[in-house]
């Protein structure tokens, strides 16, 4: 967009304000289809999950600070620890990373106005959100899912645990499973149809390839997890017998299927990850990545791969050896892909001049602990060291690396690094810094001595343990590295809280960033770019011709699309113009279809299935309605 | 290149809304133009991915409880009898040529052709699924879901893709009012073309399906 608007551009500019203007107040929140209302919206409903994620931690590391813990009962902390898990994967992670950090920059990143389908966008959201409150209902009742988040049978069957705790996961997973598809189909159309002309494939920030891989793995993976759900359910609803060895089931059938979804969702939690270090490394390297294409390549290697490696969680349960070499060579492959996008990160910084602020420092936190997850990862990968560790704290540290260092740590870089962009005001450095070593020594502090608990023999999800053991001293620890944990993760959210209102005015490009999102406002008008932009290369920060091009063209009023709700659509691969789309302003349905939705699993999960079938029917009429009213009437 | 020849193209939510005969000729005339299948045709595609996957899933897990067990069908259960639904099933494959028609039709904004085909297509389909439920109502007596993991699979995977013809009529019943009221805009030209793609996926899955289902006589 424009730097310096003349009279005439600034006319284009005003006619584009009427056309986008965004309706005011709550109805203008609820009925919102603008991607970056909506990644707002996932951002704030994620951290809030993130939040209620971080309590359940917290009450784990407070029962099991010293041994004979009685802060939690026995079925309490069952509870607890699944919840944790479930909220951190379903209701943070994946929300955060695809939601808010996708929906938010991917359209930006590509020079569009908005996503595909900016009315499924906001139906994701809001399902996402009814999914979350679906299984945060669970634990206010005192009925939350209490087997686990893999959620074994035959422990999760009806026999064993006759309540409704498992019928809220079963439910709840398939429900959180709509919203995320329709994401992750949502993006792959934005990425491959709405980049702005010129914007090849070749030419795409490394970011989208990330989050281009991600949605494919989702979209493959997730309907496994549903399928298990579902069988699940038909066993403890209607007495079916997929998982009753009894009957000719099979409970070995759950664990196949749970972990076919499973080990790609590592990959999908881990890849938006680095997706953000790929766009903050250059900036404050002040080069470009080193590798780019092998580094894109290697993101969607990851993610095949991550397909081929399930079994390796199943190391204990009996299979014949030769299907275990297969699988533990297959994981060892995974390396590979890794080891070139760590390499590619590090020669970036090295062969850089880099400058350390506070997003680049959570970024060196995350090599650092992708590093030591990655090398405990290969242990466990050998077959006769994980059938010893196999249940014990040594797993719970490596996820915790993997997961909490590797994958949350870019989160916490992003959140900095894109919020002057956001809000238009800058963070606090000095006390971005302190908050970045209280999280990096609490996380270490945390999650280093569970490696030697584990060692010794301490089994994960008991609710507490005996004197005498020597595990005392290294849990105390560990609850003392969570406390600080905690009081680094408080610091910057209040950091960004009281940036937002007491922040210096952040311009347009304050982290030197080389993506288009960074050419707009902060923040960016509802419309993302006066112009489309000209785009000739990966970095079009960094070819100044092309930002003057964008001036030139917005005093003629080329590309800038002013006669509605508009937004070019290109060819796959090589982004030439196609058609000029109408893109629908704003919906009531989306929250409204959500609504009915959550009545489907919620008759459902009380065993009302006609009503549930009634809700269904208004689902369709609802749809119905919605496609009536046709973007273009 | 966003210029004024792209704008000659636009449909604006804005600009008054066409009449249904000038909006016809306009969308059959973006179509001819468009050089890249449409954003409603890859949505549709992609969601198809995610439901081919799902059957994946099925179908694999029919073969898993099959190989795990000592006999299959167990003891008690007929294997199943072949005629009918392959007969079944290759009426249903015929549509795929009707619905590839209008989806042709519809791109050269023949409305009148895009009705008569979907429609025809929509009977046989209805048939199919008329068909279908009768035989899955008369397996029903002879062995229950309840009863054994092969009848909890079996019955899950042909309600699953029963679920599935159903959902494709109803699509075909909400193209076809909106094309008959409202004529074929750009927005319903791409719905006929994405209904197209769903039956041509889902024909497809059903081959699989009844190979899967009848694979113990086969």
């Amino acid at each position: 967009m424009a730097i310096n608007v003349t009279p005439q551009g600034q006319q284009h500019v005003e006619r584009l304000e009427r056309v986008w203007t965004e309706r005011p107040g709550l109805v203008g929140w609820l009925t919102t289809t603008n991607h970056k209302r909506i990644g707002i919206l996932y951002f704030f409903a994620s951290l809030a999950f993130f939040g209620a994620g971080g309590v359940e931690a917290l009450l784990i590391r407070t029962q099991l600070i010293g041994p004979n813990g009685h802060v939690l009962s026995p079925a309490a902390y069952d509870e607890v620890f699944t919840m944790h898990g479930i909220t951190m994967i379903f209701l943070f992670v994946i929300p955060m990373t695809t939601g808010a950090f996708g929906n938010y920059l991917l359209p930006l990143m590509i020079g569009a106005r908005d996503m595909a389908f900016p009315r499924l966008n906001a139906l994701s959201f809001w399902v996402f959100l009814g999914s979350g409150l679906f299984l945060y209902v669970a634990l206010l009742q005192g009925h939350a899912p209490n087997s686990g988040w893999f959620d074994y049978v035959p422990l999760a069957s009806k026999e064993f645990d006759p309540g409704n705790n498992i019928d809220f996961y079963g439910y709840g997973l398939i429900f959180n499973g709509i919203a995320s598809t329709m994401t992750v189909i949502n993006f792959i159309v934005t990425i491959f149809k709405l980049r702005a002309p010129g914007m090849s494939l070749n030419r795409m920030p490394l970011f989208c390839f990330a989050f281009l891989a991600v949605a494919f793995a989702l979209l493959f993976a997730l309907p496994s997890l549903s399928i298990a759900c579902l069988f699940l359910e038909l066993d403890r609803q209607l007495g079916f017998h997929f998982y009753d060895v009894a009957q000719g089931g099979d409970p070995l059938l759950w664990q196949n299927l749970f972990w076919i979804f499973g080990h790609p969702e590592v990959y999908i939690i881990i890849l938006p990850a680095f997706g953000i270090a790929t766009s903050i490394i250059p900036a404050f390297s002040h080069r470009r990545m080193v590798f780019f294409p092998l580094v894109a390549l290697a993101e969607i290697l990851v993610a095949f791969l991550g397909f081929g490696v399930w079994v390796h969680h199943m190391f204990t349960v009996g299979f014949s050896s030769l299907t275990y070499v297969y699988f533990a060579a297959a994981s060892l492959i995974i390396t590979i892909p890794s080891a070139i996008q760590i390499f590619a990160w590090i020669a970036t910084i090295l062969t850089g001049t880099p400058v350390f602020r506070t997003p680049m420092l959570f970024i060196v936190g995350f090599i650092v602990y992708f590093i030591i997850g990655g090398l405990s990862g290969i242990t466990v990968a050998a077959i006769p060291f994980d059938q010893q560790v196999h249940d014990s704290y040594y797993i719970v540290a490596h996820f915790h690396f993997v997961i909490f260092g590797a994958a949350v740590f870019p989160i916490l870089g992003g959140m900095y690094f894109w919020f002057p962009k956001v809000t238009g005001r800058m963070y606090d450095e000095r006390v971005g810094k302190i908050s970045f070593w209280l999280t990096f020594i609490g996380t270490f502090v945390t999650f280093f001595p569970m490696h030697i608990v584990g060692i010794l023999g301490m089994p994960r999800r008991n609710y507490t343990y005996p004197p005498g053991l020597g595990w005392s001293l290294l849990n105390f620890i560990e609850s003392i590295g969570a406390y600080l944990l905690a009081v680094g993760l408080v610091l910057i959210v209040a950091n960004l809280v009281v940036s937002r209102f007491r922040g210096a005015p952040a311009g347009r490009n304050p982290m030197e960033g080389d993506t288009l999102e960074w050419s707009t406002t902060s923040p960016p008008p509802p419309y993302n770019y006066a112009v489309i932009p000209t785009v000739t290369s990966p970095y079009p920060m960094w070819e100044p011709q092309d930002r003057e091009a964008d001036d030139a063209r917005l005093d003629r009023g080329e590309g800038v699309l002013p006669e509605g709700h508009q937004t070019p659509a290109t060819t796959v691969q090589d982004a030439q113009l196609d058609e000029i789309l109408a893109m629908p302003p704003h919906s009531a349905w989306p929250p409204l279809l959500a609504l009915m939705i959550t009545g489907v699993f919620a008759m459902l999960l009380m065993h009302h299935y006609w009503i549930a079938v009634g809700f269904g029917a208004v689902c369709g009429m609802t749809l119905l309605a919605w496609h009536r009213h046709g973007v273009e009437a | 290149m966003t210029g004024s020849g792209a704008s000659e193209r636009v449909h604006g939510s804005d600009a008054p809304a066409p009449r249904s005969a000038a909006a016809q000729v306009a969308a059959a005339s973006v179509a001819a133009r468009r050089r890249s299948q449409p954003n409603g045709w890859w949505g549709m595609a992609l969601f198809l991915c995610s439901e081919v996957t799902l059957f994946g899933t099925l179908i694999g897990t029919y073969f898993y409880l099959d190989f795990d067990a000592h006999a299959w069908p167990p003891a008690g259960v007929k294997a199943p009898s072949v005629v009918l639904p392959l007969v079944g099933t290759a009426c249903l494959l015929t549509t795929s040529l009707p619905m590839a028609l209008a989806a042709r039709a519809a791109r050269h904004g023949r409305r009148a052709n895009v009705i008569a085909l979907v429609s025809g297509a929509m009977i046989v389909q209805g048939l199919y699924l008329a068909l279908q439920i009768l035989l899955f109502r008369h397996d029903l007596r002879d062995f229950r879901p309840q009863a054994t993991a092969y009848g909890s699979i079996y019955f899950t995977l042909l309600a699953a893709h029963h679920a599935h013809v159903l959902l494709g009529i109803l699509l075909e019943l909400a193209v076809l009012w909106q094309v008959a009221t409202k004529g074929l805009t750009n927005y319903w030209l791409i719905g006929v073309r994405a209904t197209a793609l769903y039956w041509h996926v889902v024909n497809v899955l059903a081959v699989f399906v009844v190979l899967t289902q009848l694979s113990p006589t086969l």
